[in-house]
């Protein structure tokens, strides 16, 4: 297919990864993934747009900073700490508990992949012959460390609007 | 030296009693991490909830299995324990309890009515059903594929076998299966059913379709609150949570692993 055609990114996300439509199919598929995920906590039908929006937001932020050249954890950083400047601000106006929404929206860019490939590449490496064992305990250490590194980076970014902008109860 | 007597003040009855004030509060603090909040969540809201039933002061011990809570009315005090269930994740339960608690910290509620209300939100905050569950899980799974660039041709069977991992989990639990060992029946199931799937339907990235179609498993929910508990000054249970969310991960993995050792042994893919 051509690669100016509009669609060209449906069929071959790889190759047209900076492309506005890239960035439109990513949102999309991160609304998709929060709203479920919103309907797995039970969240109600009303308040589902909310987690739409928020999920949305974060893949668009975080898609646009990897086209940037970041890479996933720094990009992950900053659509963790837009979602939950976004969740600040908006809270007065959403009938759902700003936790729910903050973790609503970044349950997409919870590296649930990496974790099983780490674990998986820790199976590996004890049944893998001794030549190709440091290649594996590499794989299974970058993995690792990848997951570490970005559910850090999600957690992190959500919590800094909410440690400056939260009022404490007072004991 | 004072006696023990002297150092016991005597209730003046004029006071709210404070055993049911404390046991409101741990319950409703108990419900609402049930519900999946995190550690500042629930110290809020237990504090709202004794001082709208009349504790002067409060204070509250979060563990991961139990909450301990300590409250003063004047020069009385007490002390108590509350055990706490399965953490799971239930947005209404949490709603519900907020408001209430927010009417409760206007002293809205004695504390038998704050006491029936908890128990009507026990009972009666509605859930979506299994098929909507199952199909939403589904399609979130698909979307997941997506991100993870599975092609088109393997989102169907990823939407299908979360679909059925949901269905599946949502009865094992319902069974009162411990939680890990359900993670792995259906991490395996999920991800044969997508990797078989994935095959037939002619798609070359069904490893990635195995893995997108198990993702209703990521504990996503503990694992971001594990962090923000340690961060608010809870690092004993952001530790707890932490641990759990990685034993999870590990028997995740494990039907993973079962899942592609039987599309290998059985069907050669």
């Amino acid at each position: 297919m051509d690669p100016n055609h509009p669609f060209y990114f449906l069929l071959n996300p790889d190759q047209a990864a900076h492309s506005l439509f890239y960035i439109l199919h990513q949102t999309l598929c991160g609304a998709l993934a929060a709203a479920g995920f919103g309907v797995l906590f039970n969240i109600g039908f009303r308040s589902l747009p909310w987690c739409a929006a928020s999920g949305a937001l974060a893949l668009a932020v975080r898609t646009y900073c990897q086209g940037l050249g970041w890479n996933l954890e720094a990009s992950s950083f900053a659509a963790a700490l837009t979602v939950g400047a976004a969740v600040q601000v908006l809270r007065a106006r959403t009938d759902i508990s700003q936790n729910a929404l903050d973790v609503v929206g970044c349950i997409p860019m919870v590296p649930g992949s990496f974790a099983a490939k780490a674990i998986l590449a820790l199976f590996a490496l004890t049944s893998t012959a001794t030549g190709d064992a440091s290649d594996t305990l590499i794989t299974a250490v970058q993995y690792t460390l990848r997951v570490t590194f970005t559910i850090g980076a999600i957690g992190t970014g959500l919590a800094i609007p909410t440690l400056l902008l939260r009022v404490r109860v007072t004991r | 030296m004072d006696t023990l007597e002297n150092l016991i003040p005597e209730d003046s009855g004029s006071a709210p009693a404070l055993e049911p004030v404390a046991m409101v509060a741990l319950d409703a603090g108990r419900m609402l991490m049930e519900a999946g909040a995190n550690a500042t969540s629930i110290d809020e809201l237990v504090a709202k909830f004794a001082r709208g039933l009349g504790a002067d002061r409060v204070d509250l011990r979060i563990g991961y299995a139990s909450l301990a809570i300590t409250i003063g009315i004047h020069e009385n005090g007490i002390t108590r324990m509350r055990e706490v269930g399965h953490l799971g994740v239930n947005q209404r339960v949490d709603q519900e309890l907020r408001h209430l608690a927010n009417r409760v910290s206007q002293q809205e509620f004695s504390t038998e009515q704050a006491r029936a209300e908890l128990t009507r939100i026990a009972a009666k905050t509605p859930r979506h059903s299994t098929w909507v569950m199952g199909i939403a899980v589904g399609l979130a799974c698909a979307a997941f594929g997506r991100l993870l660039k599975v092609d088109w041709l393997g989102t169907g069977p990823v939407f299908l076998a979360a679909m059925i991992g949901q269905l599946v989990r949502r009865e094992l639990l319902t069974r009162q299966v411990n939680v890990f060992i359900c993670a792995t029946l259906v991490s395996l199931l999920s991800s044969a059913i997508g990797g078989l799937g994935a095959h037939w339907a002619g798609s070359m990235e069904i490893k990635t379709a195995m893995i997108a179609s198990i993702l209703l498993l990521v504990p996503g929910v503990p694992s971001v609150n594990a962090q923000s508990d340690i961060l608010d000054g809870h690092p004993t249970l952001g530790s707890a949570r932490a641990v759990t969310v990685a034993v999870i991960l590990i028997f995740v993995a494990v039907g993973l692993w079962l899942g592609q050792v039987l599309l290998v042994k059985a069907f050669g893919i």
